[in-house]
């Protein structure tokens, strides 16, 4: 515990010294749902299948772009301890690999707690969407999770990927292909059936849909559940995988 | 505990793709005494490095058994890591945060309480002057005071092994002659220092123990005494003229000299010879011209690490 609360430490001080950072991480998702929501909503157009405006419909959206971004960004500081050669003298201190990743992660899994808490309340309070209150824990849990997972994915390719450019390059094509390729900005029942199925083998999609349904209460119960096991199961590959390329650091 | 490193065997290989792989180290074994002040000493490549990354686990060995502090770097990482800080060979620090808590996050992470953490960081800020410097971003600090920020957090804590590669890139020479003080105070207290370096000086004046490596093999073992023994016969003549004599380089070279350096009107050259003979060399060379100085030395670190590198490497041709 001493080691996750000291890289936990770490983290939340080298990212409190930048306030105006800390303040967008937080309410960067908010910011996205009043201008893009608010601009599809304003559209007048409902969800199709879903009857509800494009406000509640992205809400689940903005929190799953959300875990994957504060992820992305989170595996990024990989390559700033490299250059500070932090990173090597780190391996020394007294904790495991995986406290590292762990310890890591867990910051930013508070951050990314704070800033779906910001986005709940104030969607609810300032675009009136109805939030389903019983889903909350459900919702911290896919945050949580879903936060942790995207983390330890982009981490294997951070610690694999040695070049700075070069990550940047693939999640430029991650962005492309796991935000758009998902329910994240619309339903994927409407699709065309190669689209439907490469959205329904994403694992954002899988989040998203648990995220839709622990806030606005979308989705059958079963297949939510299948989709929450997928996504803990992601999860649990990504951090075995993170850890070997940790270790093959050595 | 005697020992608190046990190395048998070591061997990292390295792989690489499409070409054979590299012995870095090639069947190492050594020891290390408890509170000595141990150097790792050897050409670029010789595997110093490697073998310091194998004994901080950053590395894992290819081959072979390595304990610190009778736990193995492989299966008890952990309980290594807890017994040792270290200083890695480039600059390492956190950036973004200060001077005052760079030390303070490494004091955290060896499990320090905040009040031990206070009063280590206001010693360790005195005594590498970096006081003024305490609540100013590591970014904004040059590269020599970086370098020291690195230093100083291994003296926040009480690991009793410190592992030092090339700890004095970058520090003027009365920082570094404090540093090597309070190196020997910490020796003195129990604790094990290892370091590598290229300033042979430094490791002369500082180890009680000293392995030279070359192409990841031991090249020689044994404090600097029984060292200078290995290479006896070899003396360093220094001559400074008050102009130097033309032709002194030919005149060198037929005296079959090991090497030679003139700066100005001064000459150092280190000759391997009888006792009886090299007088008769330094009078040759006397002659030359008028001399202003004259002093002969036995043979200093730098050439016993010179002339055993040297022999290893004919050897492996």
């Amino acid at each position: 515990m001493n080691a996750l609360s000291a890289v936990m430490f770490r983290e939340g001080k080298i990212r409190s010294t930048n306030v105006t950072f800390i303040f967008w991480d937080l309410v960067y998702p908010l910011a996205y749902l009043l201008v893009f929501g608010v601009g599809m909503t304003a559209m007048g157009l409902d969800v199709p299948g879903t009857g509800m405006d494009y406000n509640a419909f992205f809400l689940a959206g903005v929190l799953g772009m959300a875990s994957f971004g504060i992820a992305s960004n989170t595996a990024w500081s990989f390559f700033m301890d490299r250059d500070n050669g932090i990173f090597y003298e780190m391996l020394t201190y007294p904790m495991t690999r995986a406290q590292y990743l762990l310890g890591k992660a867990l910051f930013n899994l508070l951050i990314a707690l704070g800033q779906a808490a910001i986005t709940v309340l104030l969607a609810s309070a300032l675009l009136g969407v109805s939030i389903r209150w019983p889903g909350v824990p459900l919702l911290a849990a896919a945050v949580f999770v879903g936060t942790a997972g995207w983390f330890f994915f982009y981490a294997i390719f951070a610690l694999i990927i040695r070049r700075n450019d070069a990550f940047n390059a693939v999640t430029s094509v991650f962005y492309f292909v796991f935000l758009f390729a998902s329910s994240m900005f619309y339903p994927i029942e409407p699709l065309p059936a190669a689209f439907r199925s490469i959205a329904l083998a994403n694992p954002i999609t899988w989040q998203v849909d648990v995220l839709r349904y622990a806030t606005v209460g979308v989705g059958a119960p079963s297949s939510i559940a299948v989709e929450a096991v997928a996504f803990a199961g992601f999860t649990a590959v990504a951090f075995g995988t993170a850890l070997w390329a940790l270790s093959r650091e050595q | 505990m005697q020992h608190v490193i046990d190395v048998h065997d070591l061997i990292k290989t390295f792989q690489r793709r499409r070409q054979p792989p590299i012995r870095a180290v090639d069947g190492l074994s050594f020891s290390v005494r408890h509170g000595s002040i141990f150097g790792l000493l050897g050409p670029n490549g010789a595997g110093k490095t490697t073998t310091l990354r194998v004994l901080t686990t950053l590395s894992r060995p290819t081959a072979g058994e390595v304990l610190v502090e009778g736990f193995d770097v492989v299966k008890q990482a952990v309980e290594v890591r807890r017994r040792i800080s270290v200083v890695i060979q480039e600059t390492a620090a956190e950036l973004f945060l200060t001077v005052r808590d760079n030390l303070s996050t490494f004091g955290r992470f060896h499990g320090l309480t905040p009040a031990v953490i206070r009063s280590r960081t206001a010693d360790a800020l005195e005594q590498f002057e970096l006081g003024p410097d305490a609540n100013r971003k590591v970014m904004d600090l040059s590269g020599g005071f970086r370098r020291r920020v690195q230093v100083a957090k291994v003296f926040m804590v009480d690991t009793p092994v410190v592992f030092l590669d090339e700890f004095s890139t970058g520090m003027d020479p009365l920082l570094k002659r404090a540093v090597m003080g309070r190196l020997r105070e910490e020796a003195a207290r129990g604790r094990t220092i290892v370091l590598t370096t290229q300033i042979l000086s430094e490791a002369e004046e500082l180890c009680d123990d000293i392995l030279i490596l070359d192409r990841g093999r031991q090249a020689a073992r044994g404090d600097v005494h029984s060292l200078k023994l290995l290479s006896s016969g070899l003396y360093d003549v220094s001559i400074t003229f008050d102009r130097l004599p033309e032709g002194l380089e030919a005149d060198i070279a037929s005296y079959g000299a090991v090497r030679h350096r003139i700066t100005q009107n001064t000459v150092v050259v280190t000759l391997k010879e009888h006792e009886s003979s090299i007088l008769d060399v330094v009078s040759a060379l006397a002659r030359k011209g008028h001399v202003l100085r004259l002093e002969i030395n036995g043979a200093t670190l730098e050439d016993i690490f010179v002339e055993l590198t040297q022999k290893s490497r004919k050897e492996a041709r």
